[in-house]
């Protein structure tokens, strides 16, 4: 049972039952944790990681560029935060796996894309050009199997789509919106 | 002496087929004895109740079932083998309100893409040493969300007064513990070194006694 509140706008305190399980994994493992050996082995073994990307960051491509398309279908979508979801889906993949598979830049570029997504108030058609910019390079990135950070032109890439934001916003001051939307549950149609 | 973690099972879930396979070779590469994949939440399921595995990694955006909801169900569901296991979750957010979101749904540790080895094994050994106690409270079950050594020590957690076992008597009187606590360690240290007040010197966590 809950304790009353002081005021109507207050949460009630919860009751809250705190248990402590026994730590089984704990007792299985052991201490001393592991030896820098084996962590390097580790990490070699990432970095060797020899897995292509291209064919899984053309799949992202792809449900990028769908969701670019809904969005131009619907210009007056009752729902922002959906269609935008099916951008920031695939642009979340990049950014994820971009630089899990040695591509780096593609996950620098993936996560200024998502910033932009998450502020922008509603997927018009220059914000759409933005976003349409952002696939072009990224996927100039993997055509043409730029690792890494791309030294010193990679970050020109960057400023440039960087500044092409926040030309947008200055055009477009009330484009910015400071609501936090949960855009992963939107998702209907995810690829792949 | 290092983990034997070969005594271990641990279950990933990853939509992402080569992804899966660069976590599962990692975790072979620390020694685990048996990794058991998952490519969705649904099937991710049904491999942790015929498994029971000692953790949990899995991905946050899979169909048809993600990672948040294959958590929930981990935490809630009377078919669960273990409600108490350690989740990881891997994704490329790393908003805070992210990582709330996540923490809500029972998750124990956030691993945000792209990691490293060292990332990885650090949140496999913080589940190993730093184990959250468990909270169940109105419509939550799942690892303390705000991990605090206070509420580790004495089951009664002293920041923002929202359980009904929370009280700012508490937290005042956990601090000036604390701060007593230095006092007296930074005292010791003088005294075994023949300093005076107002000498500086390297603290060395050697000479700090933390029993």
């Amino acid at each position: 049972m809950s304790k009353e509140p002081d005021h109507f706008n207050q949460t009630p305190r919860r009751k809250a039952e705190f248990i402590r399980p026994p730590n089984t994994l704990k007792a299985k493992v052991g201490s001393g944790g592991l030896s820098e050996e084996i962590l390097n082995k580790a990490q070699t073994l990432l970095e060797n990681n020899a897995a292509e990307f291209g064919p899984l960051a053309d799949l992202y491509f792809t449900s990028l560029m769908r969701g670019v398309e809904m969005a131009r279908l619907d210009q007056a979508p009752d729902d922002n935060e959906n269609v935008i979801a099916h951008i920031i889906y695939p642009a979340m993949q990049l950014k994820a796996n971009g630089g899990m598979f040695h591509y780096q830049l593609v996950t620098r570029a993936a996560d200024k894309l998502i910033q932009f997504l998450e502020v922008i108030e509603k997927p018009d058609e220059e914000a759409l050009e933005i976003v349409v910019a952002f696939l072009t390079t990224i996927r100039a990135i993997v055509n043409s199997k730029i690792t890494g950070d791309g030294g010193r032109h990679g970050r020109d890439l960057i400023d440039a789509l960087n500044h092409a934001c926040m030309r947008y916003f200055e055009k477009h001051p009330g484009q910015r919106k400071d609501i936090d939307f949960d855009y992963i549950h939107k998702v209907d149609d995810q690829t792949p | 002496m290092s983990y034997q973690l070969h005594r271990i099972s641990v279950l990933v879930v990853e939509d992402n087929e080569p992804m899966l396979e660069i976590v599962k070779s990692l975790l072979h590469t620390f020694g685990v004895g048996h990794v058991i994949g998952a490519p969705d939440g649904e099937v991710g399921f049904s491999r942790f109740c015929e498994y029971n595995p000692d953790i949990v990694i899995a991905d946050w955006m899979m169909k048809p079932m993600d990672g948040m909801t294959f958590t929930r169900l981990i935490r809630n569901d009377e078919r669960s083998p273990n409600t108490y296991v350690p989740v990881i979750l891997m994704t490329g957010f790393s908003e805070k309100r992210r990582v709330l979101q996540a923490r809500d749904a029972g998750v124990t540790e956030f691993l945000v893409k792209p990691f490293d080895a060292r990332d990885l094994y650090k949140r496999i050994a913080q589940v190993i040493e730093r184990p959250r106690q468990f909270v169940r409270s109105g419509d939550f079950f799942g690892p303390d969300r705000r991990r605090k050594r206070d509420a580790e020590k004495s089951g009664n957690y002293g920041g923002p007064m929202r359980r009904d076992t929370d009280t700012a008597e508490t937290t005042k009187s956990r601090i000036i513990d604390q701060k007593n606590d230095a006092y007296e360690a930074l005292r010791k240290i003088r005294e075994k070194n023949g300093l005076a007040k107002g000498d500086k010197f390297d603290i060395n966590p050697d000479d700090i006694d933390f029993a």
